[in-house]
C-alpha cells in the first residue's frame, strides 16, 4: 500500500527527513513512534501529498504523492490529532457535509454515530462537545467516505479509559474490514496493543522497524522477581531463561516459602529509550 | 468541480449563521444607496452653503471608483474571516486533504467568491454610479475592484495568525484601495510614487481617459496577486 525509497526532505537547507525507507503492507496497521520533533508529522504531511517538494520516492496506493490528483484522497481518511470540526454545526451537519465532498459515500452516518455512542448527541454543536467526543466523532468523520487508508494521529489521546478501549477496539475493527492504518502516537501501549509493526524515528531517521513482540523479545529479556520472609521481606530478581539456575528461587519453591513472585517484560518504551536513547515525550 | 460547488455552498450557508459576516454581505446595497442619495444631496447643501457653482462634483469618479473597490473587499473580507476562523478549527487542513484538496479550496474562498463579487459590483454601480461612466471603464471598474478585493483577502489570510489578527490586518490592508486617491490629490510626478499599487492605475485610468493603464493597473495587480499567493501557500506548509 506505501512504498518509501531514499526518502529526503528539508523545510531548510539541513535535511529533517534523512533517507527514509520503508513499506506498509495492505491491511497492516503500522506506527510511528518518536518525540516531539522527530519528523512523524513531516513524515505524514509527504504521504498524505501535502509536502511536494521532497526527494526519493513515497509511493501510496499505487501513486507517486506529489503527483497526485484529487483522486488519490477518495482512498485515504486522515484523523488529525486536534478537532477538525466546525464548532457552530451539529456533530451530524459536519459528517454530511465532509462525506459530501467525496465522490462515494459509503459509511452510515447514523451507524457511524451509534458506534462511537454519539447518536443521541448527533443534532448538537460540537462546541458543546467534551474533548472525547470530539476525538470519537474525528474519528468516525475520517470514515466516512470508507477510505482504504487510514492516517491516525494520536487517536485516543485525551480519551477515558472507556473510551480509549472503544476507540482501540474500532482501529481494530477497521483492521479487520481490510483497511491499512498509519498510527501516530506517543502512546507506547497503544502500539503495542494495535500495531503489527513500528517504526522508532529521531531526527528524520528511522532507528528500529519491527514487530512491537520482535523489538521487545530482540533487545530485553523477562526478569521474574520474588519475594519472601527472613529478617523481614527479601527480594531477588533473575531472568526468566535462567530460572532454572537460581538454586535460592529452587529452595524457595521448594519450601513453599515464597511470598509473591512475578515476571515483567521490559515494554516498548524501554526498547525504544535503548535503541534511540530518546524517551518518547 | 462539483466539490468546489458544495464547498461554496457550504460558505455561503456559514456566513448566513453568522449575523456580523451577513450583516456585511448586504451592506454594498445600503452603501450605495448612501452614495447615490447622499453625495448629490450632500452636494446640493454645500452649494447652498458656500455659493460654489460645485464641491463634491469633480469627485464623482472617485465616489464611483471607491464604491467599485469596496464591493469586492467587502466580500472578500467576509471570505477571508470564514478562511481564518476554518484556520483557527484546523478545517483548511483538513479540507486540503479531501477531495476538494488545498486547489479546490482556494477556488472555492477566493476564485467564486471574487467571481461573484465581480457580479455584483457589474450589478450595482451602473445603479449607484455618480459620474458619466463608459460601459468599459463600467466593467474595467469592477474587475480592478474584484482584483482589489482578492489582494486583500490574501493580504489577511497570509499575514494573520487568527481572525482577531485578520481583523487588525483587514483595516491596514483596506489602504490598498487608497491609492485612487493619488490622480485626485497628488500633483505632477509625485503621485507616481503610489505607483506599484493597482488602485494607483483604476484613478488614472478614469482621471487620464488612457485604455492603456487599465492594463497597467490588471497588471500591477496580478502582481500582487502572484506574490501573495506564494506568501499563502508558504503559510499552510
Amino acid at each position: 500500500m506505501i512504498q518509501v525509497k531514499n526518502l529526503t526532505f528539508s523545510y531548510t537547507k539541513k535535511p529533517f527527513i534523512k533517507d527514509m525507507n520503508f513499506s506498509v503492507n495492505e491491511g497492516e496497521i503500522f506506527g510511528f513512534l518518536g518525540p516531539s520533533g522527530a519528523g512523524k508529522s513531516t513524515l505524514q504531511k509527504i504521504l498524505l501529498g501535502m509536502l511536494p517538494g521532497y526527494r526519493g520516492s513515497a509511493i501510496v496506493g499505487g501513486m507517486e504523492c506529489r503527483e497526485h490528483g484529487s483522486e488519490f484522497y477518495q482512498s485515504i481518511g486522515v484523523d488529525f490529532e486536534y478537532s477538525t470540526m466546525y464548532e457552530k454545526l451539529s456533530a451530524r451537519e459536519n459528517l454530511e457535509f465532509f462525506s459530501s465532498l467525496y465522490d462515494k459515500r459509503a459509511r452510515s452516518i447514523d451507524e457511524l454515530l451509534m458506534a462511537v455512542g454519539l447518536e443521541n448527541d448527533a443534532d448538537k454543536r460540537v462546541s458543546d462537545f467534551s474533548k472525547g467526543m470530539k476525538s470519537r466523532l474525528n474519528f468516525i468523520k475520517a470514515l466516512v467516505h470508507d477510505p482504504k487508508l487510514l492516517f491516525l494521529d494520536e487517536p485516543t489521546s485525551g480519551l477515558d479509559p472507556a473510551n480509549n478501549r472503544l476507540m482501540k477496539d474500532m482501529i481494530l475493527e477497521e483492521k479487520k474490514r481490510g483497511k491499512t492504518i498509519l498510527l501516530t502516537t506517543h502512546n507506547m501501549q497503544d502500539a503495542t496493543e494495535l500495531c503489527d509493526r513500528v517504526a522508532f524515528i529521531v531526527g528524520g531517521q528511522i532507528y528500529a522497524m519491527d514487530s512491537p513482540h520482535n523489538l521487545i523479545m530482540s533487545k530485553g529479556a523477562a526478569v521474574v522477581t520474588y519475594t519472601w520472609i527472613q529478617n523481614g521481606e527479601q527480594t531477588a530478581s533473575c531472568e526468566l531463561e535462567k530460572m532454572s539456575e537460581d538454586k535460592q528461587l529452587q529452595e524457595l519453591i521448594a519450601k513453599n516459602q515464597l511470598q509473591s513472585i512475578h515476571s515483567s517484560e521490559p515494554t516498548l518504551n524501554d526498547i525504544f529509550m535503548e535503541i534511540t536513547g530518546r524517551t518518547l515525550v | 468541480m462539483r466539490t468546489i460547488r458544495i464547498s461554496f455552498i457550504h460558505m455561503l450557508g456559514f456566513v448566513r449563521r453568522d449575523m456580523m459576516l451577513l450583516a456585511a454581505g448586504v451592506s454594498p446595497i445600503f452603501i450605495g444607496l448612501v452614495i447615490r442619495l447622499g453625495i448629490p444631496f450632500s452636494e446640493k447643501m454645500l452649494t447652498e452653503m458656500t455659493g460654489l457653482p460645485y464641491v463634491l462634483v469633480p469627485y464623482f469618479s472617485l465616489f464611483d471608483i471607491l464604491y467599485a473597490a469596496i464591493i469586492p473587499v467587502i466580500f472578500c473580507f467576509i471570505t477571508a474571516m470564514v478562511m481564518l476562523e476554518e484556520r483557527d478549527d484546523h478545517i483548511d487542513r483538513y479540507l486540503f486533504v479531501t477531495q476538494l484538496g488545498r486547489f479546490g479550496y482556494y477556488v472555492s474562498r477566493v476564485v467564486l467568491p471574487a467571481a461573484f463579487s465581480f457580479v455584483v459590483t457589474a450589478i450595482l454601480l451602473p445603479a449607484c454610479k455618480l459620474s458619466d461612466l463608459s460601459v468599459l471603464e463600467l466593467l474595467f471598474l469592477s474587475l480592478a475592484g474584484t482584483l482589489q478585493g482578492i489582494i486583500i483577502a490574501l493580504l489577511v489570510v497570509g499575514f494573520s495568525a487568527n481572525k482577531l489578527e485578520g481583523m487588525a490586518v483587514t483595516k491596514v490592508s483596506s489602504l490598498v484601495m487608497l491609492g485612487s486617491l493619488a490622480p485626485y490629490f497628488i500633483p505632477g510626478p509625485y503621485r507616481y510614487l503610489l505607483s506599484f499599487m493597482p488602485s494607483f492605475w483604476t484613478g488614472m485610468v478614469i482621471t487620464e481617459k488612457q485604455p492603456i493603464f487599465m492594463l497597467v493597473s490588471v497588471l500591477v495587480a496580478a502582481l500582487w496577486i502572484v506574490v501573495l499567493w506564494k506568501k499563502v501557500g508558504r503559510k499552510n506548509n
